[in-house]
């Protein structure tokens, strides 16, 4: 099945939001002679791992009126809550449980399947890519049933890893096939005290578990809860760009201190400042854009990539009563034996601590080397030399126009990137509210 | 606006631009090539180094140098750091918002035009890098330059 190369014909691999997001912005163009493939592995388009949960209490980390699929219309989402009289106006800020909004991009995704019917202009494939190839006049990507799909160019927008990444040991994903049932009573240990952590204490939860969580991270920070507000507003004339990391975070904590004097919530200035954030980040010298993945980010995250404040009074009570508890320190054994003896380090005594547990589970979250991605596209890519590594090793190494960057520098016309893939140039690319402008640019620049 | 200060740091890093790779400046000469006061120029030359433009060595071979290629760094991050918030008149800055004691700033005219201007000035500022200001060529060598070519 070697499809006939149409002008403008585009495939998108990955199915999951961004992918969506990707094809919804692409078929806003008018252009009939249009096709894109949208290829998902996963039974169902839309989900990707970020919505694929079913528990209720897994809410989205960003209120309903950030989550649009559209980013020039930022109300779709909270409109379709609704109408659909899941949230009330009174209610806001509302945030969804996660399928719910798989359930918005599905709807999304069948009313554009229903409406380009006719045109033809979209197909979606549920197969598993395992290659994307250079051909004289576009792109082949490989499926797994052994066929191939040709286009004028192919987009990755295969979001985040799957498997945890190298060197965490015994480590397993929550929810996947090695977690299987558990001991309620058995003390479990939790790589990450991060977003992900608290998703899989809610998980644990429901479970009915009542063991012990032990959460281990670097600094064993919890993200902040959400707060209504209203974030500053901020004009690009008004942020030093470009200058040393030590630089911008005293005229960072500056900002957040005059403004608490008047009266206003750190959030509404970490808000405030998202607007830039990309445009901070590109404009850093790289030394400054190492130090902030180093020393600054782990700081940074809990303020700004914060939960619901309702699945924040469950965490906040479960730390109380001692059922989680924050270790600050590094793994330095792990013994495997009937469960797993865990040597811990803490960071602040240099002392060693012992945890016998059943299970660990690696949250360590998003952040893990390209180069080692359980992803066959993107592996096979980067080992043909097709792509690279960013400098910092957070993602691809992409242009600004999410142009893929081969091994020996050259800029890519064929082979582009969306969404977490492209963090190393974008950084702050990891949720919807970014994920859709980015889109919007990349296919206005595509398609006009 | 920009001040005095921030035309003096713009002329020592264009002066630091010229000079081959890693090499360094005094700070004496920088004064005297681009008539800027040594006292004033010292004080400049730490801010510039705090925000990570310049590096500076001590000693009798000390000096200045970029601490970055001259094409890294752009006119607008030297300006910010120097001047503050870009903007053309003190009520059109958002952090370091001055009010004016004669007009009310929600209806003024005058403040909403300059909100404005000041995006333009952050985009062709922010677009410039120090190298490409050095090799701006003026209009009075431009005419020379066709002399010689013709």
């Amino acid at each position: 099945m070697t499809g006939r190369v149409t002008p403008n014909s585009i495939i998108i691999v990955g199915g999951g939001a961004s992918g969506v997001v990707l094809a919804a912005h692409l078929l806003k163009s008018p252009n009939p002679d249009l096709r894109v493939s949208l290829i998902e592995k996963r039974p169902h388009f839309g989900q990707g791992m970020a919505y694929s949960t079913l528990l209720s209490a897994h809410v989205l980390n960003v209120s309903a009126s950030g989550m649009s699929a559209y980013a020039d219309d930022p109300g779709n989402f909270l409109r379709w809550l609704l109408e659909r009289g899941i949230a009330t106006p009174e209610q806001a800020p509302v945030y969804a449980p996660r399928s719910v909004y798989a359930r918005y991009l599905k709807e999304l995704l069948d009313e554009l399947e229903t409406r380009e019917q006719q045109t033809g202009r979209l197909r979606l494939i549920r197969e598993e890519s395992l290659s994307i190839s250079p051909t004289a006049s576009g792109v082949e990507v490989t499926l797994a049933n052994g066929t191939s799909v040709v286009a004028h160019l192919a987009v990755l927008a295969t979001g985040h890893d799957e498997e945890p990444g190298a060197g965490q040991g015994h480590a397993i994903r929550m929810g996947s096939e090695a977690d299987t049932a558990l001991d309620p009573e058995a003390q479990v240990l939790v790589l990450g005290t991060g977003l992900s952590m608290v998703d899989a204490f809610l998980s644990l939860e429901q479970r009915g578990h009542r063991g012990a969580i032990v959460a281990v991270s670097r600094r064993g920070l919890l993200p902040s809860p959400h707060r209504k507000g209203n974030p500053i507003k901020l004009d690009v004339a008004d942020i030093p760009l470009g200058t040393q990391l030590s630089y911008f975070v005293g005229w960072f904590r500056d900002l957040i201190r005059e403004n608490q004097k008047a009266g206003i919530d750190w959030r509404d200035v970490v808000d405030g400042l998202r607007p830039f954030n990309q445009k901070i980040w590109q404009n850093w010298p790289s030394s400054a854009k190492r130090r902030f993945v180093e020393h600054t980010k782990a700081w940074w995250d809990i303020h700004r990539h914060r939960m619901a404040p309702e699945v924040y009074t469950r965490v906040a009570e479960a730390v109380q009563a001692g059922r989680i508890r924050l270790v600050a320190g590094r793994v330095v054994e792990i013994a495997a034996g009937d469960g797993f003896s865990v040597q811990v380090q803490s960071r602040h005594t240099q002392q060693l601590e012992r945890f016998d547990v059943t299970r660990i589970y690696d949250c360590t979250g998003i952040a893990r080397d390209i180069s080692t991605t359980s992803n066959s596209v993107v592996r096979s890519l980067v080992e043909r030399g097709l792509a690279r590594p960013d400098p910092l090793r957070l993602g691809l190494d992409v242009t600004a126009n999410c142009e893929v960057i081969a091994g020996d520098g050259t800029v890519s016309a064929k082979i582009l990137a969306v969404g977490p893939l492209t963090r190393g140039t974008f950084f702050e690319i990891d949720a919807i509210p970014d994920i859709r402008v980015q889109c919007a640019r990349l296919s206005k620049r595509l398609l006009g | 606006m920009l001040t005095k200060k921030g035309k003096y740091g713009l002329k020592a890093l264009v002066h630091l631009a010229r000079l081959p790779v890693g090499q360094l400046a005094f700070v004496n000469d920088i004064a005297t090539g681009n008539n800027i006061p040594k006292k004033f120029l010292d004080a400049i030359l730490g801010e510039l180094r705090s925000a990570g433009f310049v590096q500076s060595r001590k000693g009798k071979d000390g000096g200045y140098r970029l601490a970055r290629p001259a094409d890294e760094i752009k006119v607008g991050h030297v300006v910010r750091v120097l001047d503050g918030p870009l903007a053309p008149i003190p009520c059109a800055s958002r952090t370091q918002y001055q009010r004016c004691e004669d007009c009310n700033e929600a209806t003024c005219q005058v403040r909403h035009l300059m909100l404005e201007v000041r995006q333009a000035i952050a985009e062709v500022l922010d677009q410039r890098s120090l190298a490409e200001m050095r090799d701006i060529v003026g209009d009075e060598d431009f005419s020379a330059a066709l002399k010689i070519q013709a």
